[in-house]
């Protein structure tokens, strides 16, 4: 199978999580979306991997994952945070400050 | 490794703990101030700082000692040379400060002190893998370390709504800025065929024939990179972030994220793209362009002093990129000076408004600068400097900084760039002087009543001032003589991020050389 084929799925999904994160408004959703777009970023690393025939990619999204599952807890973390302080769990709520 | 492994059949890998030694000694401080952190009380207010500071020295330390090595290690990944240590001064210099102004702040006690100082910590050490990265991987995993304590540290003070909600767009915001950098990597990993700076380099020595994989590949790293360094059009995160964290955090964020942002651009751009500057070059500088144009004019109208050193931020973020859309030796050097002078004059701002934001009842609002020159000139000072080296007037750091990034640019054929720069600077001087304005001319007079009430006046509060200072009502009295004490680390800081910006804008020489050894790493380009 072609490279393009892996690489079309790819680029989808970092679009869905791209238009996701746009127009989701509920921080837990967005988080997931961001989930989504690092994951099609690795799902196109390890296809040119196997394109190239090295294993930099694989490695480089063996490390991607240790990393999002850091950048996930630290969400959580910040969204329960939030929930207690009985703050709207909205984006759209959360705006004391004005952009 | 003289041991027993070494006569076994297996290899281990030659680390160079030498060249390795600034990186262990940042992770081992914020290592040990977690531990040690656990062990003590109460006193840990004191001594987690003082490890922080302690570590930071050894990595100031550890780097005059690798000066002028230019090693590279872990199997390529990671430069230690002139420009990372350089770096890595000015990195180390803006961590210093932001501890002794986090010293005596709410968000620290808040979040507890060795967490605070450890987040600190870990955030400098992902600054340096990122200057120092040499390799795709590594360049995301300084990234992110980088970024995700930063996260957290925005939202220390988690009992102020404003602070948890700085944290959560900060988090999103970034996150999606790492996301499409990540992409953007994937794609010049799948163009090139190799996640190390000198193979891709290698493999675009050919030309790039609009090869559409590393092209998007380029401009998705770009914008990546651009969301950390707050270039315009992906900067409307910073006034919002940098309101609602905590000040000490907004100061770190605000000087030493630039400082890696823009060490990882130039290595990035000079060394493994530099092939591709033609492509990659007019869209750096229509970035520049509209970044100063956008920064200058949203600071206008800002009536926080936080909002619009973010937005003076941006603007200045624009000034730096004018040293990478050359991708010359001279822009590098540029650069390199630039973000040295601009860490010492954000510095020193912050450093003022941390002050005025735990004196007044204004907060970091102007009207807590209004009357600050005749009330408290130990304060007004710093604050004028470093606006006017901002605003690059003669005399100070900032004038001869900018001269040099025109220089670049008229030498690297981008002289319409430099004349953008210039309007900016004039523009900018429209914010920034408002503030001097305020601080020698304006009244600071009882009849402007604060917002929230203030605290009753102590009795004989304004006695050991002199009657002239005195606002007259009970309210501006509380006021002086809460401000009248003065936090010793907080002037400490202000005043010789000051005496820098004045002795390299009198005698620039000594930073330019090292700015200079900073930029001759880059071989490939002239």
């Amino acid at each position: 199978m072609a490279i393009s084929w892996y690489l079309v799925v790819s680029a989808l999904i970092f679009c869905i999580g791209a238009g996701g994160v746009l127009t989701r408004r509920n921080p837990l959703v967005i988080l997931l979306c961001l989930e989504l777009m690092l994951n099609a970023a690795n799902l196109a690393l390890v296809a040119f991997s196997r394109m190239h025939g090295n294993l930099d990619g694989q490695i480089f999204a063996l490390t991607v994952m240790v990393v999002a599952a850091c950048e996930v807890a630290v969400g959580l973390g910040l969204i329960v945070a939030i929930f207690r302080r009985r703050m709207p769990i909205d984006v759209d709520g959360i705006k004391e400050l004005q952009g | 490794m003289t041991s027993a492994l070494v006569t076994a059949a297996v290899r281990t890998p030659h680390i160079d703990v030498a060249g390795l030694s600034p990186l262990i000694a940042l992770a081992v401080g914020g290592m040990l101030a977690l531990l040690v952190g656990i062990f003590l009380g109460r006193s840990a207010r004191n001594v987690t700082p003082l490890i922080s500071l302690l570590a930071i020295a050894a990595s100031i330390g550890l780097s005059i000692w690798q000066f002028g090595e230019g090693k590279s290690v872990v199997a390529d990944a990671l430069a230690i040379d002139d420009l990372t240590l350089t770096l890595n001064f000015v990195l180390c210099a803006t961590g210093i400060a932001a501890i002794l102004l986090s010293w005596r702040s709410r968000a620290a006690s808040v979040a507890g002190h060795p967490e605070y100082y450890a987040l600190m910590m870990l955030s400098l050490l992902g600054m340096l893998v990122l200057v120092g990265s040499q390799n795709l991987v590594t360049l995301f995993i300084g990234f992110e370390l980088l970024s995700i304590p930063l996260y957290v540290l925005c939202a220390a003070e988690f009992r102020k709504e404003g602070s948890l909600e700085s944290g959560l767009k900060y988090l999103i915001v970034g996150s999606v800025g790492s996301a499409t950098l990540l992409y953007g990597l994937a794609l010049i990993y799948g163009a090139t065929g190799s996640t190390d700076f000198a193979g891709i380099d290698r493999a675009l020595a050919g030309g790039i024939n609009g090869d559409v994989l590393l092209l998007s590949g380029i401009g998705l790293t770009l914008v990546g990179l651009a969301f950390k360094a707050s270039v315009a059009p992906f900067h409307q995160w910073t006034p919002d972030v940098y309101e609602g964290a905590p000040t000490p955090v907004t100061a770190f964020m605000a000087v030493a994220t630039k400082v890696a942002a823009f060490g990882v651009l130039l290595r990035l751009f000079d060394t493994a793209l530099v092939n591709a500057q033609l492509d990659w070059a007019p869209i750096v500088a229509a970035l520049a362009a509209i970044t100063i144009v956008v920064g200058n004019v949203g600071a206008l109208s800002q009536v926080s002093l936080k909002r619009m050193l973010a937005y003076s931020g941006v603007a200045q973020a624009g000034y730096l990129l004018c040293g990478l859309v050359v991708g010359t030796q001279l822009g590098v050097k540029a650069t390199v000076f630039y973000l040295a002078v601009y860490c010492a004059m954000n510095v020193a701002a912050f450093a003022v408004v941390i002050a005025r934001e735990r004196a007044s009842e204004y907060g970091d609002e102007l009207p807590a600068f209004a009357g600050l020159g005749r009330s408290n000139p130990l304060m007004a000072w710093p604050m004028t400097i470093a606006l006017l080296g901002l605003a690059g007037i003669p005399a100070t750091a900032g004038f001869i900084g900018k001269f040099y990034l025109i220089d670049a640019l008229v030498d690297g054929g981008y002289a319409w760039l430099g004349i953008v720069l210039v309007v900016g600077s004039m523009i900018s001087l429209g914010y920034y002087l408002r503030v001097i304005a305020a601080m020698w001319m304006g009244e600071r007079s009882g009849d402007v009543t604060p917002v929230r009430t203030a605290a009753p006046a102590p009795a004989g509060g304004s006695a050991g001032t002199p009657p002239v200072m005195a606002g007259g009502s009970q309210e501006a009295d509380a006021e002086l003589a809460r401000s009248s004490k003065l936090e010793p680390e907080v002037v400490g800081v202000a005043w010789i991020a000051t005496a820098v910006v004045l002795f390299f804008g009198i005698i620039p020489s000594p930073l330019f050389e090292l700015a200079g050894k900073a930029g001759s790493v880059f071989t490939g380009i002239f």
